[in-house]
């Protein structure tokens, strides 16, 4: 139960509370550029929530098998040439970045192919989008938050597991669509209104963004709340 | 332990590129798209700019959509006649005539020549210029702060004395200058020869503003008009009609342009005025005279 819980309140405060885009503004490339139309930001929305879930599955995996010290794997390898407790300090948590810019650009790659065969006028849509979530921060920056909930534990049974990974990593692709397709919502209506020529385009973008932020930060504290009102849990 | 760790590590990134590059091996197998082969071959034919001059995003797009959806093969400005024979080839089918697009400034003030122009301190941009009254006397004129010199990717257009001047020998017909211009003063018009006659101003005030704002614009007399029915004088402002253009001007289209007070008939295009200029010094002797000591011939001529 507390587990489940545990859960619940990551996706939750992925998916609004603690949202990538209008919360930590990471991922800001795609949210400005595709998002034009409610269609396309959908599509976008579930490509990113495919390679981040996607991402962080196989970042969690390396993470706590091979990079963080005492993991199992390298431990067991370094274990034939060194005592069985110093195998255990051996510490490569400095490959974290290569790593999962690593396994997020084949994730990129694997999804491009599959929107490719199976949804054309989509891949047309995207364009040069679909390759530059590779370079979206939010993806990477979900990586890296896995990273800091598995690495650096005193106690091994703090660090997160697979499944919450997977809701952080789920939930966080949940979020940025939430945010894009807002955002798309609001520029399809944007179109229609007389925007002074000095604000027109990206920066008209930018200041709705900011506001849409700042409606997102009425979210904040939502999730000690409700630790607080479930604490007997 | 510093060699453990550096050889866990490359291990580690080595395992991983032989299983990633197994799966995504699988997949681009698996996740096959047959591309047409006759697509591929027109992207080689194009010239690869991405300029979108043709209407789509990219030279890709284009080419599928000559491949799949019988576009017209002759819409890239940039390749010209070649490209558009070699599509055409590609294809299957006749190219149709096709007319080199370029653009024309209408506007031919240099700074000199535009009155009533005011200090300005803004950014030093067409776009932003445009939104400040009284920085020059004509509202339709260019602003020359060169908004079209940074749009263009060729280099063939420069802001030259205060005005956008075209580079023709750089220029590809891309129309990017055209999207630029906040003032819309360059149109993207279809050359039906080298060099095209185009009425170089757009100011459509009546003729006394005309002349106290600017120093060469056109004022709309309508002399042109009675000399040659290719022009029409509509909202003051001289107009070409280029459907009845032909490339060989007839005598009184030539008449046109010599009444017009205001010189705003001119011809633009290849050779540029800077060619010209450079051949009237050259000395070109009426007769060539064979040189006999350089001649392969050897007979003499006697006459």
């Amino acid at each position: 139960m507390e587990y489940l819980f545990d859960i619940f309140l990551i996706s939750i405060s992925a998916a609004l509370i603690n949202n990538f885009v209008l919360y930590y503004f990471v991922g800001i490339c795609p949210f400005i550029g595709v998002s034009r139309q409610v269609s396309m930001a959908v599509g976008m929305g579930s490509a990113v929530t495919a390679v981040m879930t996607f991402a962080v599955f196989l970042s969690w995996t390396i993470t706590t098998l091979i990079l963080t010290p005492g993991a199992p794997l390298s431990a067991w390898v370094a274990g034939w040439f060194m005592s069985p407790e110093k195998a255990r300090t051996i510490d490569l948590t400095i490959m974290t970045y290569i790593v999962y810019i690593f396994s997020i650009a084949s994730a990129v790659q694997f999804v491009e192919m599959y929107v490719r065969r199976f949804y054309p006028p989509l891949y047309k849509s995207f364009g040069v989008f679909l390759p530059l979530i590779t370079t979206n921060c939010a993806i990477l920056f979900a990586c890296l938050t896995v990273m800091s909930n598995v690495v650096g534990k005193a106690n091994p049974a703090e660090a997160w597991d697979l499944g919450r990974s997977l809701a952080l990593g789920f939930f966080g692709g949940v979020g940025f669509t939430i945010a894009i397709v807002i955002m798309a919502g609001i520029r399809e209506e944007l179109d229609l209104c007389d925007v002074p020529k000095p604000f027109q385009g990206a920066a008209i973008t930018l200041i709705v963004g900011g506001i849409l932020a700042m409606a997102f930060m009425g979210f904040n504290g939502v999730d000690t709340g409700i630790r607080s009102a479930l604490g007997g849990l | 332990m510093g060699a453990v760790t550096i050889g866990l590590s490359a291990g580690t990134l080595l395992i991983m590129a032989i299983v990633l590059t197994a799966v995504l091996g699988w997949a681009s197998v698996k996740f096959h798209v047959d591309v047409d082969q006759r697509a591929l071959d027109i992207m080689d034919a194009l010239p690869g700019a991405n300029c979108g001059g043709c209407g789509y995003v990219g030279c890709g797009e284009y080419a599928e959509a000559v491949a799949l959806e019988h576009e017209a093969v002759n819409k890239c400005t940039v390749g010209g006649q070649n490209c558009a024979l070699a599509v055409a080839e590609i294809m299957g089918v006749e190219v149709g005539e096709t007319m080199p697009y370029r653009p024309i400034v209408h506007c031919g003030a240099s700074y000199a020549d535009r009155l009533g122009r005011n200090e300005y301190r803004g950014e030093k941009r067409c776009a932003a210029a445009n939104l400040v009254t009284d920085v020059q006397g004509c509202t339709y004129g260019c602003l020359g702060f060169g908004d079209c010199e940074n749009a263009c990717e060729f280099d063939a257009i420069h802001v030259i004395d205060g005005l956008a001047t075209v580079d023709y020998d750089k220029c590809v017909g891309c129309g990017a200058c055209t999207k630029a211009c906040p003032r819309n003063i360059i149109t993207i018009t279809p050359f039906k020869s080298e060099q095209m006659l185009a009425v170089t101003c757009s100011n459509k005030d009546k003729g006394k503003d005309v002349i106290s704002v600017c120093n060469v614009g056109c004022i709309g007399c309508g002399a042109c008009a009675r000399a040659s029915s290719l022009f029409t004088v509509q909202d003051n402002l001289s107009t070409i009609n280029y459907d009845a253009y032909s490339p060989t001007c007839s005598l009184d289209v030539l008449d046109a342009c010599k009444k017009c007070k205001r010189q705003r008939l001119v011809f633009v295009g290849k050779p540029s005025p800077k060619d010209v200029e450079k051949a009237i010094d050259m000395k070109v002797p009426d007769v060539v005279e064979p040189d006999f000591k350089t001649s392969v011939d050897d007979t003499e001529w006697r006459g």
